[in-house]
């Protein structure tokens, strides 16, 4: 593996082109977690009401904000990458300067991340706006740092997928199999303990189930011991599919 | 400046480049002649290190490809086939991005940028999105683009695919003019005229194989003679042309409805030619285009 700090001027690159979409992306990021936060929060949060003391938003929010990171930077290293990778060339001659295969890989993942936070910081601001807030301004940090961490992991999942993918039609596998189920079955809209136990047991290869319980106990301050698991489970399987991620994508690059 | 021995690539059980031998001089300006899927594109490749030796041993200014990759990137410009400029970026913006990948310093990159712009007479499209841009106003992009990192070898692979006639020319007298400057040049090209312009020398590839090397013009001479005379006529005249014309020439090829012969001195046979009175006659210089039709075959490849 063959990294260095031109990972930097990657990420740069897609900022100088970034800075002509932000608008539509900000939107574009902004309106499915709207949907979820008005339809499941407000329509049916009338009905839930309170939800351990607290309004169903309180709930749901948490697990929004992260489901909108998963989204944006799986998309982003999907779509976004492969566009660069096949339609524009752009690996092509990004490797024929000092920038190696990895640094560019990493660097979209970096980006894919970073997108992933914007999605999930936007999500946040309307959160506040609507009344609904974090614990503490400590909690707002460490949610900015998981999203970050959550963002590289979900882009470096879909990297993974990228390496494999011959067009786009491919990427529906991944997100109608992958991602929508998650959506589900990782305990973002309700508690999963009503679950049969083998859905349980399910939920726990889902690692958007891990980033959701974080992201809850942070944003609650209701910090408890199981979250270690949680968090090793995230490490793990991040350093997993960041390596593979990059070096899937360094066969395909170069050939 | 760059030494390969018995270089190979192979893509599964395709042999790309099979065992191939050459060596290019500093400052020469060196091509790669061949039909599509010579294996010509493979080479530079990696020669510039995108893609790793399957075989044999490469190396570039003393250092070893597949392990100085860096170093070696960093003193290579490279004019792409495709071209791989970024859509989303103004022409100006194309260019501060790759000075960042080349690690040159913010001023010294627009003074860079700001100089090669006009080298290439772009200056009035700095701002410009790339699809405003025409295919030759593109490909020139590339060539500044190519030479941000001041480069001591500059590697085209057919740097002029699909331009009109003045683009084409810009390029070459661009090419050059950086190889008047002292920058080894690398073309791949199948265009015999191009390599004509500009190679000091030449390999011609076939099926990952190099069929000759040489001086263009000392090629010509070698494999085809001066001139050459092409006769349309039906192959049932062939006993009696050749029979008449066949001593005062070389050699001879018949392709399709032309018979061709290769002359030192084209005169003789043209006088009998016109003794006999056959119309459909074309009597011209040798052309580099001869040895490469006559040593890669007329016929189409596929």
């Amino acid at each position: 593996m063959n990294f260095s700090y031109r990972i930097i001027y990657v990420f740069w690159r897609n900022m100088v082109s970034y800075k002509r979409f932000i608008l539509t992306t900000f939107l574009a990021s902004l309106i499915q977690p709207l949907f979820y936060l008005i339809t499941f929060g407000i329509g049916m949060g009338a009905y839930i009401g309170y939800f351990g003391g607290k309004p169903y938003l309180y709930f749901l929010v948490p697990g929004v904000l992260i489901t909108s990171v998963m989204m944006t930077a799986s998309f982003e290293c999907m779509y976004g990458t492969f566009v660069k990778m096949i339609h524009e060339k752009l690996y092509d001659s990004l490797i024929a300067t000092p920038v190696s295969a990895e640094d560019a890989v990493a660097g979209d993942i970096a980006w894919g991340a970073f997108r992933g936070l914007v999605s999930g910081g936007l999500m946040m601001i309307v959160a506040i706006f609507m009344g609904i807030l974090p614990v503490s301004p400590v909690s707002v940090l460490l949610l900015v740092l998981l999203m970050i961490i959550v963002g590289i992991l979900f882009g470096s999942l879909a990297m993974i997928v990228t390496s494999f993918a011959p067009n786009f039609d491919f990427f529906n596998y991944y997100s109608e199999l992958v991602i929508t189920p998650m959506l589900f079955f990782s305990g973002v809209f309700f508690p999963l303990d009503k679950f049969p136990d083998w859905m349980k047991t399910l939920s726990q290869f889902m690692p958007l189930t891990h980033a959701v319980a974080i992201s809850r106990a942070i944003f609650l301050g209701e910090y408890s011991r199981g979250l270690i698991f949680n968090f090793l489970v995230i490490l793990i399987l991040e350093t997993l599919a960041f390596f593979i991620g990059v070096r899937r994508m360094k066969k395909r690059l170069i050939k | 400046m760059i030494t390969a021995q018995k270089l190979c690539k192979k893509y599964g059980k395709f042999k790309a480049v099979d065992r191939i031998t050459f060596e290019i001089n500093q400052g020469e300006c060196f091509g790669f002649l061949g039909p599509n899927g010579a294996g010509k594109t493979s080479t530079v490749r990696m020669i510039h290190c995108v893609s790793p030796l399957s075989g044999g041993s490469l190396t570039v200014d003393g250092m070893a490809a597949g392990v100085d990759n860096r170093s070696i990137k960093k003193m290579t410009g490279v004019i792409p086939q495709e071209i791989t400029l970024d859509n989303d970026l103004t022409v100006r913006e194309n260019l501060e991005v790759f000075a960042h990948f080349f690690d040159i310093p913010g001023a010294e990159a627009r003074k860079r940028i700001a100089s090669l712009l006009k080298f290439v007479e772009l200056e009035k499209w700095r701002d410009s999105k790339i699809d405003q841009l025409s295919t030759g106003m593109k490909r020139r992009l590339l060539v500044a683009r190519s030479l941000l990192n001041q480069p001591k070898i500059i590697i085209a692979d057919e740097p002029t695919t699909g331009l009109d006639p003045q683009a084409r020319h810009l390029i070459w007298q661009r090419l050059r003019q950086l190889k008047n400057q002292g920058v080894t040049l690398i073309l791949t090209t199948q265009y015999m005229e191009e390599a004509q312009q500009l190679c000091d020398r030449i390999v011609i590839m076939h099926r990952g194989r190099i069929l000759k090397a040489g001086v263009p013009a000392r090629l010509i001479e070698e494999e085809i003679g001066r001139e050459v005379a092409e006769i349309r006529a039906a192959p049932d005249q062939d006993e009696k042309l050749l029979a008449l014309l066949g001593p005062l020439a070389r050699g001879h090829e018949r392709v399709g409805d032309t018979l061709y012969f290769y002359c030192a001195d084209g005169r003789p046979l043209m006088k009998k030619v016109l003794e006999l009175d056959l119309p459909d006659t074309v009597h011209r210089p040798a052309s580099l285009e001869d040895v490469f039709l006559k040593l890669t075959g007329r016929s189409l490849i596929e």
